[in-house]
């Protein structure tokens, strides 16, 4: 019996956004994530108390969940970005940024919390809306005719985790061989509702990027040496067990089962798995896999007829594989096998990476199952970059369901910025209007434009969180795109230097005018950009994953500022 | 002799009011969310003054007591847990209040004490009395007037009663979102034929099957969906084929038949010799042979999708891949009842005796993505039985498990205040009868309160309280009644229910007491000027748009329970506190229990 132990009252505080400790807490964890944000991002260490391991990442799908804290408003927040990371893979530190700055500056600002919440309500709806419009103008339309947009949006995801320690060639290699894995788990001649096929990854250590490669079909590692020379070629008729072939006995029930001593069921069984493999061999089945383990004597038997036996496969790589082949799990060891259960391999061979010996299996028709190898100097810098290249993946299928890409490089955050100071401003303009809007919402039109103000500056915070370098960021009043001047520059530079903006679709022009981001600057309409310009974005954003996060960020933000009293059980 | 501690009104009220302080926080138009953390760690948000109350381990055994009293009350009507304490704690003031002045006035001194202890549980009864005898028939026919019922074809008003009481339960923000969708649903179970309680009850027997939280989207994902959603994956590859319909069984028990069950023993290879027919390889091969006929059955049958309530063996799952049918394993319990009970099918026991019956037809089923689960999604055919129904289910997105979990809390409690709300009333034949008698004689008598005999058309019609009425929120309820109380005849206990009514209003308009004011004067106008009252029905289209409206069978409950929490907790003197560990525990739970709580007994 448990000992019965008293609870304890529980901890109460009370309006923890007014409390000092709460709010410093809330703060260091904002500086924190701002400075892993974007390319040139810093990096953290991270290890536990009692030694192990370090992994080294600026990711937020590694930092937060490395992040443990006794305050429950930050494990609130905490919790919510990181279910939208496991949803959408991407745009997870800007989420936060955005939700902590948005924190941060409400109260800087002394707004009343239920009117910061329903203005940043009203600010998400115009962004959300405005983005979704035909006419956005930081919005863009992949092409899926040419793999130019597809490129820029792995690359992007690959550039903005700095962890995998890239090169500039090596970044390319890895989107290149991303995309081209994309591409290849799209089926292509099946009608009605498509299904997607798989990317495996394997991970090998100590050679060179530039070695990963991507191949079509399975790769599966060898335990035992394969000889090559007898069956490698043609198609190969398969078949496939999810069963144990080790020579259990079947399960009869709950029941005792007495057994005279005389019979040796053992051999009974195996006589059982002989027969099978008889059958096998009769069917002229040329490679037998099973999920789990196959009896020694059944592998000797298979091999001397010439049958390739791979065992052990695991759960994973079922799926995949009975994709590739077209078979269907076998799990009957009495009844015939029939012939539709039987599956093709086009070919197998062997490859060869570092001390690592993989079989090959080849899909004989299109299959869209495909394997990426993926090699790296170390193990630290390995894990960081399957990580990217999965995000990169599940970007790039976030196009399929919507196949737009947002501007990179802050310009999507200052362009709505100005958008939504633009709308503001045409609703002060008509000030009947406005008075009716900021009434529908309980407040003065003067407390309403603070609300807008603060989730503005929120917005070009996180543009702003992309240096770190000591530049200082800049708009220009034309295009509302983002700009970096970097810390050494003089005011002759920023007329004639600075080169492109955020994202790379505007280029320098001497008409041009720009202010700083963290300044106050007039209002002014966003113009978009002329259709026939030939510059294509560098920096592309997945339009699925940051409208989310926009929504998640703001709806946290809102829940937190909703937050009066906090218990906790201290038991 | 075990320590005691006695009990004076002034602890009571300490108590009260400090429960009263945390509720606050969330209560009205300007409250918030109050955030806790569990033992385990996981955090959860809530508005709902229950889930509040219960996460504070209280110590001291009152005030556990009284939030027992407000769980009870919680559960069974699903709403007015904040405002049950800060009735409680109001009421308890005036009492308190009543009392020093009674004794002030006296003079007699030397018995203050006992005189103290022995008015409070005195008032207390005296109310109880009153609560429970005359308070039905005092809001038949003084607030109902002033109320209308909800309309069973028109979902406008069920759409603002739910929006003010997500109001009170949910951020601001999601209120008329998540009330269109609750409206939506209802509107989409509801059966022609029958009352509303009937559905509501199926509804809110079923939610667990009936919902899914998925976290990590906006909560402007969250969405009705056709059909049902079971929440599994499917088992083997093969997706369903796209034939129409599907054709589905259930299972409760292994497709592969169990030879031996526990106990039975098996001989193996005993007698002469050993043969093809006694070895351990013949029965497995029986096995096998067995389950091959139930596929084979199966299929000719049609049946392309199987559900079942245990996992089966790789054999099965192997034969049923084979036969190009889906799998579904470990459905639970109440889905498979919910899926039963929509499809009109008998779930298949044995795997020899598969007929007709057991197989449904389905419009169709395929997987579906949420969140991070994929599940197996199906549709009913339009059957006889189910043809007014439109089954659908609902999907609660929120960023956070927190929330969601509180909006499925918030939109539970929904149906069940809704079904308190049109819950028959067992005495409408009593309570009708009086009303009538009342109205008669009132123009002769002048026993019946003035304005009574002054609206008399009005009241004539409508003095009993009829399911699913419901009158304009904001306090509307309180004046009226406070109103009622004090002009009425009863006897002088009714004054202090009357002003411990008012302070619910007075906390809704806490941040600006000219509204109070504002509104009071609003509906005082409308008692004293009687042919108004129909305008107020009318004119309520306009006005409960800022307002909402609440249920007055949840309201005359939470007033019967507060009078009864009251007294209970008045009744008590002492509290000893016993030494054995154990056992008391379970005394403690059949005394509160029984409502009877003379002595507590704490460990």
């Amino acid at each position: 019996m448990s000992r019965v132990v008293k609870k304890t009252p529980s901890v109460c505080t009370d309006m923890p956004l007014n409390n000092a400790e709460v709010c410093a807490k809330l703060h260091l964890m904002k500086e924190l994530l701002r400075s892993c944000y974007g390319p040139t991002g810093r990096l953290k260490h991270i290890r536990n108390n009692i030694g192990g391991r370090v992994t080294t990442s600026s990711s937020s799908s590694v930092l937060l969940p490395a992040l443990s804290s006794s305050q429950p408003l930050l494990n609130l927040i905490k919790s919510s970005i990181l279910n939208h990371i496991s949803r959408f893979s991407d745009c997870g530190l800007f989420a936060a940024i955005f939700c902590l700055s948005l924190l941060e500056h409400v109260r800087q600002h002394e707004l009343r919390e239920n009117l910061a919440i329903k203005v940043n309500k009203h600010c998400l709806s115009l962004c959300t809306s405005y983005l979704q419009r035909e006419d956005c103008a930081c919005r863009v339309k992949v092409n899926f005719c040419s793999s130019q947009n597809l490129m820029t949006l792995a690359g992007s995801i690959i550039s903005s985790k700095p962890a995998c320690l890239l090169t500039e060639a090596e970044k390319h290699h890895i989107s290149t061989m991303v995309v081209r894995a994309f591409l290849q788990t799209i089926p292509c001649s099946t009608p009605g509702p498509v299904t997607l096929g798989h990317t495996v990854t394997v991970t090998i250590v100590g050679l060179r990027v530039l070695d990963s490669a991507v191949f079509p079909g399975l790769l599966v590692e060898m335990y035992d040496p394969f000889d090559q020379t007898d069956s490698s070629s043609g198609p190969l008729r398969t078949v496939l067990f999810s069963t144990s072939l080790a020579g259990d006995l079947a399960e009869l029930g709950d029941g005792t089962i007495e057994v005279d001593p005389d019979v040796d069921t053992d051999l009974q069984v195996l006589n059982q798995l002989l027969e099978l493999g008889k059958q096998l061999v009769e069917d002229e089945v040329r490679l037998c896999v099973c999920q789990k383990v196959i009896h020694p004597v059944l592998q000797q038997y298979l091999r001397s007829h010439g049958v390739v036996v791979l065992e052990r496969l695991g759960m994973a790589l079922m799926e995949p594989l009975s994709m590739l082949a077209g078979t269907q799990p076998v799990a009957t060891l009495h009844a015939r096998i029939l012939s539709t259960a039987y599956g093709r391999v086009k070919n197998l061979s062997t490859k060869q990476f570092g001390f690592k010996t993989m079989l090959h299996l080849q899909p004989e028709g299109e299959a869209a199952v495909c394997t990426m190898v993926l090699c790296h100097r170390n193990e630290t810098m390995l894990d960081e970059l399957k990580v990217v290249c999965q995000k990169a993946e599940h970007g790039l299928r976030l196009t399929l369901k919507e196949p737009s890409a947002l501007l990179g490089g802050g310009c999507t955050e200052t362009h709505l910025s100005a958008y939504v100071k633009h709308k503001l401003f045409l609703l002060l303009q008509g000030q009947q209007e406005a008075s009716e809007s900021a009434a529908g919402l309980g407040c003065s039109p003067a407390e309403f434009l603070l609300g807008v103000k603060v989730f503005c500056r929120s917005l070009d915070m996180v543009a702003r969180s992309l240096e770190h370098d000591g530049g200082t960021s800049v708009i220009d009043l034309n295009h509302a795109h983002h700009w970096t001047v970097s810390a050494g520059a003089t005011k002759e530079d920023m007329v004639g230097g600075l080169g492109l903006c955020g994202c790379g679709l505007v280029e320098n022009s001497p008409s041009t005018k720009w202010t700083f981001l963290n300044t106050e600057y007039a209002e002014f309409c966003p113009a978009p950009l002329l259709g026939d310009s030939c510059r294509k974005p560098t920096v592309l954003d997945s339009f699925t994953a940051k409208v989310n996060a926009l929504q998640v960020a703001v709806e946290t933000a809102n829940l937190v500022l909703d937050v009066r009293y906090i218990i906790e059980d201290v038991n | 002799m075990p320590p005691s501690e006695r009990l004076r009104l002034e602890h009571v009220l300490e108590m009260v009011s400090a429960l009263e302080a945390v509720i606050l926080r969330s209560f009205g138009p300007e409250g918030g969310q109050v955030l806790f953390t569990r033992n385990t760690g996981q955090a959860m948000l809530s508005r709902s003054g229950t889930r509040i109350l219960s996460a504070l381990h209280l110590e001291h055994p009152l005030a556990r007591m009284v939030v027992e009293c407000v769980w009870k009350h919680s559960r069974a009507t699903g709403d007015g847990s904040k405002t049950f304490i800060l009735l409680l704690a109001s009421l308890l003031r005036m009492i308190s209040k009543a009392i020093s002045r009674e004794l002030g006035a006296s003079h007699t001194y030397g018995f203050t004490e006992a005189a103290k202890a022995a008015a409070a549980p005195h008032l207390a009864n005296k109310l109880l009395e009153l609560a429970s005898s005359d308070l039905d028939d005092l809001v038949a026919v003084n607030v109902v007037p002033y109320g209308f019922c909800l309309s069973l074809e028109d979902f406008t008003t069920h759409r603002l009663l739910l929006a003010s009481f997500f109001h009170t339960r949910v951020s601001h923000v999601h209120c008329s979102y998540l009330s269109e969708l609750t409206c939506e649903m209802l509107n989409r179970w509801k059966h022609k034929s029958d009352l509303p309680c009937v559905s509501l009850q199926f509804l809110s027997d079923n939610f667990p099957a009936l919902h899914t939280p998925v976290s990590g989207f906006p909560v402007s994902s969250s969405r009705l969906i056709e059909g049902q959603v079971i929440h599994r994956d499917f088992a083997t590859a093969r997706l369903p084929n796209k034939q129409q319909p599907v054709k589905a069984a259930v299972f409760t028990n292994y497709m592969q038949p169990v030879l031996l069950g526990p106990g039975d023993v098996l001989k193996v290879g005993y007698g002469d010799g050993v043969t093809e027919q006694n070895t351990m390889v013949h029965f497995s091969a029986w096995t096998e042979r067995s389950l091959e006929s139930v596929i084979a059955k199966l299929q000719s049958l049609g049946v392309s999708l199987l559900l079942s309530a245990v996992k089966q063996s790789d054999a099965a799952l192997a034969l049923a891949t084979q036969a190009h049918m889906s799998l579904v394993e470990c459905v639970s319990e109440e889905e498979l009842s919910l899926f039963m009970q929509l499809s009109g099918v008998t779930p298949v026991s044995r795997g020899c005796t598969i007929q007709a019956k057991h197989v449904a037809a389905l419009s169709f089923c395929r997987p579906i993505l949420l969140g991070a689960h994929r599940y197996v999604h199906v549709a009913f055919c339009e059957a006889a039985e189910t043809c007014e129904l439109n089954p659908c289910s609902l999907v609660i997105c929120g960023p956070g498990e927190e929330q969601t979990d509180q909006y499925i809390c918030a939109i539970r409690d929904a149906v069940c205040m809704l079904m308190t709300t049109w819950e028959p009333k067992h005495t409408s034949e009593a309570a009708a009868s009086h009303g009538t008698v009342q109205s008669n004689k009132s123009p002769a008598s002048s026993d019946m309160t003035t304005q009574s005999t002054a609206n008399e058309p009005y009241v004539l019609k409508k003095c009993v309280l009829e399911p699913g009425c419901v009158i304009p929120a904001g306090g509307t309820f309180e004046f009226l009644l406070s109103k009622a109380l004090l002009n009425s005849s009863l006897p002088s206990v009714s004054q202090l229910l009357a002003n411990a009514l008012l302070s619910v209003p007075r906390q809704i308009y806490s941040h600006s007491p000219k509204l109070f004011l504002q509104a009071q004067t609003r509906i005082m106008s409308l008692v004293q000027n009687p042919s108004n009252s129909v305008r107020l029905k009318e004119s309520t289209s306009e006005s409960t748009v800022d307002l909402g409206l609440e249920s007055v069978a949840c309201k005359c409950q939470l007033i019967l329970a507060v009078v009864q929490c009251a007294t209970s907790v008045l009744r008590v003197d002492t509290v000893l506190h016993a030494h054995t560990a154990l056992h008391t525990r379970s005394k403690k739970h059949t005394n509160s229990s029984q409502d009877s709580t003379e002595d507590e007994e704490e460990d």
